[in-house]
């Protein structure tokens, strides 16, 4: 079995992309799979933090200013059996705004890890960078919680992915221009992502065709993490019935996490809760989604070759 | 190919099978309403004013004609004809439409066949 690369992204900071991702490398080590985690979260890295490990060398710093040459040397044991991690780095100012060529190598050098799972935790915002690691990966899982800004910032990620796939596809297409109509349409006329298909479809066919094969290769799961009550429960499901019709994605509702107070209680004991609470509600919902997908055919396909990048130096 | 709202039938608004009871149908509406409710989370800064009353509208829609067993029933049998109807075409069907069988010419038999072959006169009645 090839390698699997999961991302878990999400607008938002805070709602817990760094928990989950750490949660879900800790459950598939446990079932005996060889898991990398990846702290892609170029702008404030943590995810050592959560698994009770100090910063240090080597770490993907190392790797992007070319003081090692191959990724795989910065993956460095955690105390879990089966789980390697590739720490973040300090050295923010440079890392943090990758240039092009970086970024394509470090993608790369990614695909020729050697492990079963790797999992990139990604960080907030909607740029450039996250967004391609993000759509690189498969499973891509967004991470939302109950609250307004979340929902907002989710969608918004949602929407730039989307818009970052029809960039991809126009440019394996080879048809420029209609990206440039796409942003005109939609910064100028203030057009709902949903009207722009809509004309789109109605103006040209073959447009309509392309716009189709590219939202339908693009398969993002949700996780709702921190619910408080029933209603919140629901949230899940009826934004990805929001997606399905207005953004025009299959949006994989995975679950929901329930909120844990002691989760900040491991935190602040440097103590992984998905290892020191196994039996708790929101530990096991993160053991179903896991498994969900960890054994799912949908998602071992490779990406599509409109939007693999290319290959970098 | 991609689907307007306007476009989605009633099942796919309510986000119900075709074989859904009536409970589970009352209970998808019951969702669905919520879902595209003012004050919704779920539906917070994608969906416009306008298309969330819109949206609003064709559930509600969805749901007379779906609660109703007569309704429900006439709706399903439109259903299934207009996806006959629209079913694609194969691009070399042989036609056997009545006027194609009229405007056609003699079917050639082996005998005309053989007696062209060897440069006799074409029978009469044969199409040039």
């Amino acid at each position: 079995m090839g390698t699997r690369i999961w991302a878990v992204g999400g607008g938002k900071g805070g709602t817990g992309k760094s928990f989950v991702s750490s949660s879900l490398g800790l459950h598939l080590a446990s079932l005996e799979r060889d898991v990398l985690l990846i702290d892609a979260d170029l702008g404030g890295p943590n995810l050592h933090t959560l698994l009770g490990m100090r910063n240090g060398h080597p770490d993907l710093g190392d790797f992007l200013t070319n003081k090692i040459s191959v990724l795989e040397e910065a993956a460095v044991k955690t105390p879990f059996e089966g789980l390697r991690i590739i720490r973040g780095t300090e050295n923010i100012l440079f890392v943090a705004n990758l240039n092009h060529y970086r970024k394509l190598r470090l993608l790369r050098q990614i695909r020729q890890l050697r492990a079963q799972d790797i999992i990139l935790d990604l960080g907030t915002g909607s740029s450039f960078n996250t967004l391609d690691f993000f759509l690189s990966a498969n499973p891509g899982i967004v991470v939302a919680t109950p609250e307004p800004t979340a929902i907002e910032n989710s969608y918004l990620f949602l929407k730039s992915c989307i818009m970052r796939v029809l960039k991809l596809y126009m440019d394996h297409y080879k048809i420029p221009d209609l990206h440039q109509k796409m942003l005109d349409q939609i910064e100028k006329n203030s057009q709902s992502l949903y009207g722009f298909f809509k004309s789109l479809v109605e103006a040209d066919r073959a447009y309509g065709t392309i716009l189709y094969r590219a939202l339908r290769n693009f398969q993002p799961c949700l996780i709702m993490n921190k619910v408080r009550d029933e209603r919140d429960l629901h949230l899940g499901r009826a934004m990805a019935d929001v997606a399905r019709k207005y953004l025009l994605i299959d949006l994989h509702y995975l679950g929901a996490i329930p909120y844990d107070a002691r989760v900040h209680d491991s935190l602040r004991s440097l103590q992984p809760f998905f290892v020191s609470h196994k039996d708790t509600a929101a530990a096991r919902s993160i053991r179903e989604a896991a498994e969900e997908l960890a054994y799912s055919v949908e998602f071992s396909h490779r990406t599509p070759s409109e939007i693999r990048f290319p290959e970098g130096r | 190919m991609i689907k307007k709202i306007e476009d989605w039938n009633y099942y796919e608004l309510l986000n119900v099978e075709r074989t859904a009871s009536r409970e589970e149908i009352s209970e998808a509406y019951q969702a669905a309403l919520a879902t595209y409710h003012p004050g919704s989370l779920a539906a917070y800064s994608l969906v416009t004013e306008e298309e969330r009353r819109l949206i609003t509208e064709r559930i509600q829609e969805a749901y007379q004609t779906l609660r109703d067993p007569e309704k429900k029933k006439a709706y399903d049998m439109a259903l299934l004809k207009r996806s006959f109807y629209y079913a694609p075409k194969a691009p070399f069907r042989k036609s056997v439409g009545k006027v194609e069988i009229e405007e056609a010419g003699q079917k050639r038999r082996f005998r005309d066949k053989v007696r062209r072959l060897l440069g006799r006169r074409k029978p009469a009645g044969d199409a040039p």
